[in-house]
C-alpha cells in the first residue's frame, strides 16, 4: 500500500492531506474498492462520527459473551431469567485424566463466576474438588495462548486450516502415511468416533496418547487378572473393612469425589447408629486415605508388595506358603487379614495407580478371595477410549519420529515436552518432525517445540461429549464464547476431514444425531435439550460385568527382589494442586496450601524424618538428587508419616513456558523415566549447601496441650459419647442475647473431613479472595478465609493425623467485635459476625484478638494486583482494598439472596435453602450450615449430637461454628502401628 | 565538700552557692539568646535532623505503598509501631511524673529538672502519636476515632480500648502543652526583657502573653500550675494504666492479665526518668549549668530510676506467676517461648539491663559517676524498648491456635520507622534547647532566694 507513497519524502502532516492525494485515492480504489467514497469524502466530522459509531458498536460486543454463539439474540427485550444479581446456572463437565465430572456454572449477567459441582452428575453429587473450582480461574486467565504462531511467526487459524488443508492433500495420497495424532487420554465418544473416522479415511495413521499419571499398571493388571481391560469402581458405602495400598480412592481416583461422599457417610457413627467402617492403609507417602485410616503403617515400596503378599497368603488368594515369609509386620498384617476375613463381601482392597501392576493382581484375587466383585467393586467396560498403554503410546510415537516416520503430528491437550520420560528426548524428536500442530490452552513447552502452534479452547468455551468414572455421558456445553480465538481438536481433525469450516456445535450434534437415532431415543431435539440442560445423558452408565479373576495371574508373579540396605527411592507422586502439571498455572492452585504440607508456591522433596537426619538436612535445604546421569536440585521437606528412604518427588513443577507456573519448584520429570514411571533407584542424593525457603502456611503440627482435636475410639464413643466433647460452658456476667428469630450456625464434622481443601478454594472463588503470591505466604499473609488445619499426634514415624476446617467461627461472644475502635465489625440480629469494610482503619486489634486466628488483612492491594479481569470476579461480593480486614462471612451474600427471594415468593426460608460455598463443595458433607434455631434443621441435628464441640470454649467465646468429634475404630487386636 | 556525701546531708544545696539571680538568668536565657548555637548543638541537631528526615522518608514510602512495606503479618499484626508507642509514651509519661508528681511531694531537686522533663515529654509524645496513625491500614481515616457527629450516625465504639486510648493520648498530649505553656510562662518574659533584636523581642513578646510579674500574676500562675500538676499526676498513671488496658483487654495469651496497667506505669517511671538523666547531663555538659543542675539533682533521679527498677522487678515476677497461676496451656507455652524461645536474648537482655543492673544505684559513688548514670540509663531504655518488644511480639506470635503461630521479621522500614522517631524526638529537643529557657528560671530563683540567707 505505500509503495505510492516512497517517492521522495512525502511527509504529511494530517489524515486529510494524505487522504486527499491522488495516488492515495488511487490506491485506495485499487486495493479496496468499499472504502472508495469514505475516502474521498473523509473529513474531520466523518471522521469523528465514524470513530463514535466504532467506539459505540464495540462497546455492544463487549456486553458479554452470550453462553451460547448459535443464539445471539439483541438486547432489545431482555431475556427471560436473566436478572441482575441472579446467578444462573449452566451444566457441563470437567475433565481430568479425561474422566467427566458434572459441573454447574453459574452466571452473572451471562458471565461464568463459579463453578459447582453437578448433583445429578455421579461423579460430582453436587461436589466439586479445588481443581474444579479453580477451572473458572484457568478460563479467564490472561496468560493463555491467544495466538496462532506458525513457523515462528504470528499467524492465524485461517493461515493453519490453510497449511494442513494443504497437507492433507499429500497425506491421502500417502493414505496417510506420517500422520500421527497425540492426544491425552480421552473418553469422548464423538472424538473417538472422528478419530476412526479419520483412520479409515487414511489408514497409515496412528493415534497415540499420552497422560504423565496414567494408570496402566491397573490397567495391565485388568488384562492379566480379567484377561481383557477393565474398569473397577467401588461402593464405599457397603465396604466395612478397606484395605488401602497407598491408596487415592478419596483424592484422585475418576470418580474419587462420589466415593469420599460414601466413604464419610459410613464413618459418621453419631448417623450410623454406632457403625463406622475400618480402614487400614499401607504406604510410602501420605495420603487422604492413609490420614483417615484407622491403621496406618508407612513402608517403602518394596515392602509394600512383600506385605501384600503376605496378606494374599493369609487371605488364601495366594499361597499358603506366601503367609510363612519373614514380615516385620507380620502380627498387624495378621490382625488386619483376620478383620478382612470376618467382613467377607464387606471389604475391599485398593491399591493407588503408582503401583505396580503386581500389586494390583494381588490386589484383584485379595478382592476375590473377599468376595468383593459384585459387592464392593464393580467391574465395567473400560471409559477410556484407547485400550493402549499411555507410556507404551508415547514410546512408540517418540521411536517412530526419531526415525523419521512421521511427518505431520497433531497434538492435543498433552504436553509431552514437558512430561514425557526423560528419557525418550521427546523435544528432540520433534524437531525431526517437518510438520507439528499443537493445539494447547498456554504457549507451553510442547507449543513452543512445534512449527505450529494453536490457541485451544477452553472446557468452558467449546462443545464436546466427555464420560464419567461410570461411563455416563455429559454433553459440555461452553458457557462463554472463546475468550481468546481458540479451537477444539474436533475442528482441527475435520480440517483432514475436509470439512474445514466445521464447528464443535455441528460435529457433535451430528454425531449425537445418528447415535440417538441408532439408539432408539425419539425426537432428537428433545433429547438433545434434556441432555444439555441435566448435564448427563440418560442411561450412559457401563452396566457391570460378571468377571472374576484367574487363579493363575497371581501364581505367576515374581517374588520381590531384595532390596538393598539403605538405597534411597525415589517416587514420583502428582503434586495435589498442579497435578501433572497442567494446572501449575493457576494462581489458586500454586497458592493452595497442600494437605499434608501445607506448602504453596513450591514443590519439594518429601523425606521422613529419620532419612532427614540420615542425609544431615532438614527442611528449606536443598539437596541435589541424581538419578543416573539426570540431576535435579530440590529443596527439602520433612514430612511426618513418610517411609524411610524414600523420596517423594510431586511432579508438575519446574516448568519453563506457560502461564504463571513458570519457573515455580523444581522439574521432577528429568529424572523421570519410561521404564521407571514411579518408583526409581537414586543414584545420589547429596546436601548442595544452598538454602530455599519454603513457603507453608501452617507454623505447629501438634496442637500443645489444646484441646483443639477432641477425639475417641469407636468403644469409647458406644460406651459414652458426651466423654468425648467434654462441653464446658463458663459462666457470663451478661445475659445472654435472645437470637429469637434465626440463628445461622454451621458444623464441622471432623470425622468426614479428608483435608481435600476444596472448601479453601471454593471460598476464594465465592468470595473474591485474592492471591498474595510466595513472597507474601512467606511473610503470614495468606488470605485464605477458610483453611484446613492438620495436626499430628504420636510418633513423627507414624503419626496421627486429623484435619480441622477453620472459617470464621462467629463468636456470640465475638472477642474481635469489643476491640474495634470504630465499630467495624459487629454483631448482627442472626448472630452474624459481620464485617463493614467501609468502616475499617485497619488498627487489626480485631485479628491479635480472634483467638482462633480467622481473619486476614490486606497488608498491600492484593486485589488490584491480581492479574485477572475485572468479568471474571464474583459481583456479588465486595473486593476489598488495601489496609481492610476481612475474614468469612458465612457467605452473607448467599444468605440474603435466598432470604430476599424467600420473602418475594412469601414462603418461610426452609432448612437447606442457604448453602455456604464451603458446605457445597464439600464431598464428604463434613460441613453442614443452617439455622440453630430450627430444631429440625441439619445443622441443629449435628449440633444436638453429644459429640458436638466448640474450639477453645474455655474462652467463653460461644462460637457458632461447632465440630464433631473425631472417631477412630482402631482393631483392638492391633497394639501399635510401629514394628 | 565535706567527707559526708552531699546527698546525706539534709540542708545540702540544690544549686551551687555561687548561683545568683542574676547570673542564673544571664546562663539559661543566654542559651535561647545567643546569637549563634554552640557547635555541639549543630552537630546533634544536624544528626537529629537526618534521622528525622528518614522518618519522613519511611512515612512517604508507607503511605504510598501501605502498611504491607512493614513486617507485621497475622498473626503478629502490630509489630514495632505498637512497641514504639509504648515505648515513647512511657518516656513521655517518665516527664510528667518527674515534673507533675514530684510537684505535689515538694520535692526541690524537681524546680531545675522540670522544663527538660517537660521538653522531653513534648518531644517524645510526637513520636507516641504518630505511630498508631503510621501503623493503620487506612492511615487517612484515623479521625474515625473522634466521637463527631457523622451523617451516617456512627460513632466509635466505646468498649475499645484502642478508643480510650486515643481520648486519653489526646487530652494527655494537650494537658502538657498547656502545662508546659503555663510552667514557662514567666520564663518567656524573663527572655522578652533579655532579648536584643527586635524579632526575638516581639516573637518572645507574643509568647510571652504580656505578663508583666505582678503579685497577681504570679499568684495565679503558681495556682494554676499547682492545679494542673494536681490533674496531670493521677493523668499519666490513668493514660499508661490504659495503654496497659490496650493489651490486658486483648484476649491474647501473655496479654490478658490485669497486672498491665500497673506494670506499664512501672516501666513509664524507669524509662522516662532514664532519659531525663541522660538529657540532663547532657544540658549540665552543654551549657555549662553545673551550678544549676547539680550532683544533688542526678542523685535524686539516680534513687527514682533505682525505686522504678525494683517496682519493676515486682511486675516482672507477676507476669510469670500469672501465666502459670492460671494453668492454660496456652499461657505457659506462651511465658515459656518468651523465655526461651525466638525472644529469649531480648527477654533477658530486657531484665538484666532494666533490673540487675540498675541495682548499681545502691551504691552513691555509681549515683556519682556521671558515665555509669549514661550508662545504666541507656542501658534501661535499650531494656524498656526490648521488654515492649518481647511483649507485642512473643504474645502475638504464641497465640491460642499452634497452627498459626508466626514470627515478626522487621523490615528495612520498621528499623527506619524507630531511628526516625528518634530523629523526631531528638530534633523536637534541639529546638527546645534552643528556644526555650531549658532550666525553670522562675523555680530555681525560689530556690536561689531561698538558700541564699544562710
Amino acid at each position: 500500500m505505500t509503495a505510492g507513497l516512497t517517492s521522495g519524502r512525502a511527509y504529511w502532516r494530517n489524515l486529510e492531506e494524505l487522504a486527499e492525494s491522488a495516488e492515495f485515492g488511487a490506491i485506495v480504489r485499487r486495493e479496496i474498492p468499499r472504502f472508495a467514497d469514505i475516502v474521498e469524502t473523509f473529513d474531520r466530522r466523518r471522521f469523528l462520527q465514524l470513530m463514535a459509531a466504532s467506539m459505540a458498536l464495540g462497546g455492544l460486543s463487549a456486553c458479554g459473551p452470550e453462553p451460547d454463539p448459535r443464539q445471539l439474540l439483541p438486547y432489545v427485550q431482555e431475556p427471560d431469567n436473566i436478572i441482575p444479581g441472579r446467578n444462573r446456572y449452566y451444566a457441563s463437565a470437567l475433565t481430568e485424566e479425561g474422566y467427566a465430572t458434572g459441573v454447574l456454572v453459574a452466571h452473572q449477567m451471562a458471565r461464568p463466576i463459579k463453578v459447582e459441582g453437578n448433583p445429578d452428575h455421579p461423579a460430582s453429587l453436587g461436589a466439586a474438588s479445588a481443581i474444579m473450582q479453580a477451572s473458572i480461574l484457568e478460563l479467564y486467565d490472561p496468560r493463555r495462548a491467544q495466538v496462532a504462531v506458525g513457523n515462528g511467526e504470528i499467524s492465524t487459524w485461517e493461515a493453519f486450516v490453510a497449511a494442513l488443508h494443504d497437507r492433507r492433500n499429500a497425506l491421502t495420497a500417502r493414505k496417510g502415511e506420517g500422520l500421527r495424532v497425540l492426544t491425552g487420554a480421552t473418553t469422548s465418544p464423538s472424538l473417538t468416533a472422528q478419530i476412526a473416522s479419520l483412520q479409515q479415511q487414511f489408514p497409515g495413521m496412528r493415534w497415540h496418547q499420552w497422560e504423565p499419571l496414567h494408570r496402566d499398571n491397573e490397567r495391565a493388571a485388568a488384562t492379566s487378572s480379567f484377561g481383557r481391560p477393565v474398569e473397577r469402581t467401588f461402593d464405599l458405602g457397603a465396604a466395612d473393612r478397606i484395605f488401602a495400598i497407598e491408596s487415592d480412592l478419596i483424592s484422585a481416583t475418576p470418580g474419587w469425589l462420589a466415593y469420599a461422599r460414601a466413604f464419610a457417610a459410613a464413618r459418621r457413627p453419631t448417623e450410623t447408629g454406632g457403625k463406622m467402617s475400618r480402614v487400614y492403609a499401607i504406604e510410602t507417602t501420605p495420603t487422604l486415605l492413609g490420614a483417615k485410616a484407622d491403621h496406618r503403617v508407612a513402608m517403602r515400596p518394596d515392602d509394600l508388595q512383600a506385605s501384600l503378599r503376605f496378606l494374599a497368603g493369609l487371605l488364601g488368594a495366594g499361597p499358603q506358603e506366601w503367609s510363612q515369609a519373614q514380615n516385620a509386620h507380620g502380627t498387624w498384617l495378621k490382625a488386619a487379614a483376620d478383620d478382612l476375613a470376618q467382613h467377607k463381601g464387606g471389604a475391599l482392597v485398593h491399591a493407588g495407580r503408582e503401583q505396580p501392576a503386581e500389586i494390583h493382581v494381588l490386589a484383584d484375587a485379595i478382592n476375590d478371595a473377599l468376595g468383593a466383585f459384585g459387592k464392593t467393586v464393580r467391574l465395567t467396560a473400560p471409559i477410556d477410549a484407547s485400550r493402549d498403554a499411555k507410556g507404551q503410546s508415547l514410546s512408540d510415537l517418540a521411536s517412530d519420529m526419531k526415525a523419521g516416520k512421521v511427518d505431520t503430528l497433531l497434538i492435543f491437550d498433552c504436553n509431552p515436552v514437558y512430561d514425557a520420560p526423560a528419557d525418550l528426548d521427546f523435544a528432540g524428536a520433534l524437531r525431526r518432525v517437518p510438520f507439528s500442530a499443537c493445539l494447547a490452552l498456554y504457549d507451553d513447552e510442547t507449543a513452543g517445540a512445534c512449527t505450529w502452534r494453536l490457541p485451544a479452547t477452553h472446557e468452558y468455551e467449546a462443545w464436546g461429549d466427555v464420560r464419567a468414572f461410570d461411563g455416563t455421558v455429559t454433553i459440555q456445553q461452553p458457557q462463554v464464547r472463546p475468550l481468546y480465538g481458540g479451537h477444539s481438536p474436533q475442528q482441527v481433525l475435520a480440517v483432514l476431514q475436509g470439512k474445514s469450516a466445521a464447528s464443535d456445535y455441528a460435529l457433535l450434534r451430528e454425531y449425537w444425531r445418528q447415535r440417538a437415532q441408532q439408539e432408539n431415543r425419539g425426537d432428537f431435539e428433545s433429547f438433545w435439550h434434556e441432555a444439555v440442560r441435566v448435564g448427563t445423558v440418560a442411561n450412559t452408565a457401563e452396566a457391570a460385568l460378571t468377571l472374576a479373576p484367574r487363579r493363575n495371574a497371581v501364581t505367576g508373579l515374581a517374588a520381590p527382589t531384595d532390596r538393598a540396605a539403605n538405597a534411597i527411592v525415589a517416587l514420583f507422586r502428582p503434586d495435589e494442586g498442579a497435578r501433572d502439571g497442567r494446572y501449575a498455572d493457576n494462581p489458586w492452585l500454586l497458592e493452595m496450601p497442600r494437605t499434608f504440607t501445607r506448602l504453596t508456591w513450591d514443590n519439594a522433596a518429601l523425606v521422613a524424618p529419620a532419612t532427614a537426619k540420615r542425609l544431615g538436612v532438614d527442611t528449606h535445604d536443598v539437596v541435589e538428587i541424581a538419578i543416573d546421569n539426570a540431576k535435579v536440585k530440590a529443596p527439602v521437606f520433612v514430612l511426618p508419616g513418610q517411609a524411610p528412604d524414600c523420596v517423594t518427588l510431586p511432579l508438575g513443577f519446574g516448568r519453563s513456558a506457560g502461564g504463571l507456573g513458570t519457573g515455580v519448584g523444581f522439574d521432577a520429570y528429568r529424572l523421570r523415566q519410561a521404564a521407571a514411571p514411579w518408583v526409581a533407584q537414586i543414584s545420589s542424593v547429596a546436601k548442595s549447601g544452598d538454602v530455599q525457603r519454603l513457603a507453608t502456611t501452617q507454623a505447629q503440627d501438634r496442637v500443645l496441650g489444646r484441646d483443639l482435636i477432641r477425639e475417641a475410639t469407636l468403644d469409647q464413643f458406644n460406651k459414652d459419647p458426651g466423654s468425648i466433647a467434654k462441653k464446658e460452658e463458663p459462666a457470663s456476667l451478661y445475659p445472654p442475647f435472645d437470637y429469637s428469630g434465626r440463628a445461622w450456625a454451621m458444623a464441622i464434622d471432623l470425622n468426614s473431613c479428608i483435608g481435600c481443601q476444596a472448601c479453601t478454594i471454593a471460598c476464594q472463588a465465592e468470595n473474591n479472595v485474592p492471591v498474595v503470591g510466595k513472597d507474601q505466604v512467606l511473610a503470614g499473609r495468606v488470605m485464605h478465609w477458610l483453611r484446613i488445619d492438620r495436626y499430628y499426634s504420636g510418633s513423627a514415624e507414624a503419626p496421627d493425623i486429623a484435619f480441622e476446617p477453620m472459617p470464621c467461627m462467629h463468636c456470640e461472644n465475638a472477642p474481635c467485635e469489643v476491640v474495634c475502635p470504630v465499630h467495624a465489625t459487629v454483631h448482627d440480629h442472626e448472630g452474624l459476625n459481620l464485617m463493614v469494610y467501609n468502616r475499617c482503619v485497619g488498627t487489626r486489634f480485631c485479628s491479635n484478638n480472634c483467638p482462633y486466628k480467622v481473619r486476614r488483612f490486606n497488608f498491600f492491594s492484593y486485589t488490584s494486583q491480581n492479574d485477572r479481569p475485572a468479568e471474571s470476579w464474583n459481583p456479588q461480593v465486595t473486593v476489598r482494598d488495601r489496609g481492610v480486614m476481612e475474614k468469612c462471612t458465612y457467605c452473607i451474600q448467599r444468605i440474603r439472596t435466598t432470604q430476599i427471594a424467600a420473602e418475594r415468593d412469601e414462603r418461610p426460608l426452609r432448612d437447606g435453602d442457604v448453602v455456604t460455598a464451603c458446605q457445597q463443595s464439600c464431598p464428604t458433607q463434613a460441613i453442614i450450615f443452617g439455622d440453630r434455631n430450627d430444631r429440625d434443621s441439619a445443622v441443629a441435628k449435628r449440633k444436638a449430637t453429644p459429640t458436638d464441640y466448640v474450639l477453645l470454649d474455655e474462652l467463653n467465646t460461644r462460637p457458632r461454628t461447632s465440630y464433631g468429634a473425631l472417631v477412630r475404630n482402631p482393631n483392638p487386636a492391633i497394639k501399635s502401628n510401629q514394628s | 565538700m565535706t567527707a559526708l556525701p552531699t546527698e546525706f546531708a539534709p540542708d545540702a544545696p540544690v544549686v551551687a552557692p555561687d548561683v545568683t539571680m542574676t547570673s542564673l538568668s544571664e546562663r539559661v536565657s543566654d542559651r535561647v539568646l545567643l546569637p549563634r548555637a554552640p557547635l555541639w548543638w549543630w552537630v546533634g541537631f544536624s544528626i537529629s535532623f537526618l534521622l528525622l528526615v528518614v522518618l519522613l522518608v519511611q512515612m512517604a514510602w508507607l503511605f504510598v505503598f501501605g502498611i504491607g512495606v512493614w513486617g507485621v503479618e497475622i498473626p503478629v499484626a502490630w509489630g514495632f509501631a505498637l512497641v514504639e508507642y509504648v515505648w515513647w509514651i512511657a518516656i513521655a509519661s517518665g516527664g510528667t511524673i518527674v515534673s507533675a508528681l514530684f510537684f505535689l511531694t515538694r520535692s526541690p531537686w524537681r524546680s531545675a529538672t522540670n522544663r527538660i522533663a517537660e521538653s522531653m515529654l513534648l518531644s517524645a509524645a510526637p513520636c507516641a502519636g504518630l505511630m498508631p496513625i503510621m501503623h493503620l491500614g487506612r492511615p487517612g481515616l484515623f479521625y474515625w476515632l473522634f466521637p463527631y457527629s457523622t451523617v451516617m450516625g456512627v460513632w466509635p465504639q466505646a468498649r475499645s480500648p484502642l478508643w480510650w486510648d486515643f481520648i486519653c493520648l489526646l487530652c494527655y498530649i494537650l494537658m502538657s502543652l498547656m502545662y508546659y505553656y503555663v510552667g514557662i510562662l514567666p520564663d518567656l518574659a524573663t527572655v522578652r526583657d533579655l532579648a536584643q533584636t527586635r524579632i526575638k523581642r516581639i516573637a518572645y513578646g507574643i509568647l510571652a502573653l504580656g505578663w508583666r510579674g505582678s503579685a497577681s500574676e504570679w499568684q495565679n500562675q503558681r495556682i494554676v500550675y499547682a492545679i494542673m500538676s494536681a490533674i496531670m499526676a493521677p493523668m499519666v498513671i490513668s493514660v499508661h494504666s490504659v495503654v496497659g488496658l490496650d493489651f490486658a483487654g486483648g484476649l491474647t495469651p501473655g496479654w490478658h492479665d490485669t497486672q498491665f496497667p500497673p506494670y506499664f506505669f512501672f516501666g513509664a517511671v524507669v524509662s522516662g526518668t532514664a532519659v531525663i538523666m541522660m538529657l540532663t547531663i547532657l544540658v549540665q555538659w552543654g551549657y555549662g549549668l553545673h551550678g544549676v543542675l547539680t550532683d544533688y539533682h542526678l542523685n535524686a533521679l539516680a534513687k527514682v530510676m533505682l525505686v522504678g527498677s525494683l517496682l519493676l522487678a515486682y511486675a516482672y515476677v507477676w507476669e510469670s506467676f500469672g501465666p502459670l497461676y492460671s494453668g492454660h496451656a496456652a499461657e505457659k507455652t506462651e511465658l515459656y517461648q518468651r523465655i526461651f524461645g525466638f525472644t529469649s536474648p531480648a527477654f533477658w537482655s530486657e531484665k538484666i539491663l532494666t533490673v540487675v543492673v540498675p541495682q548499681l544505684l545502691w551504691f552513691p559513688a555509681v549515683r556519682r559517676s556521671k558515665l555509669l548514670l549514661v550508662l545504666i540509663s541507656a542501658g534501661i531504655v535499650l531494656g524498656m524498648w526490648q521488654e515492649r518488644y518481647v511483649f507485642v511480639i512473643s504474645s502475638l506470635a504464641h497465640n491460642y491456635m499452634p497452627s498459626y503461630w508466626g514470627q515478626f521479621f522487621p523490615t528495612l522500614w520498621d528499623w527506619a520507622a524507630l531511628a526516625g522517631t528518634i530523629g523526631l524526638f531528638l530534633t523536637m529537643f534541639f529546638l527546645f534547647l534552643r528556644f526555650a529557657p531549658i532550666v525553670s528560671l522562675a523555680e530555681v530563683r525560689e530556690i536561689v532566694a531561698e538558700e541564699k540567707p544562710r
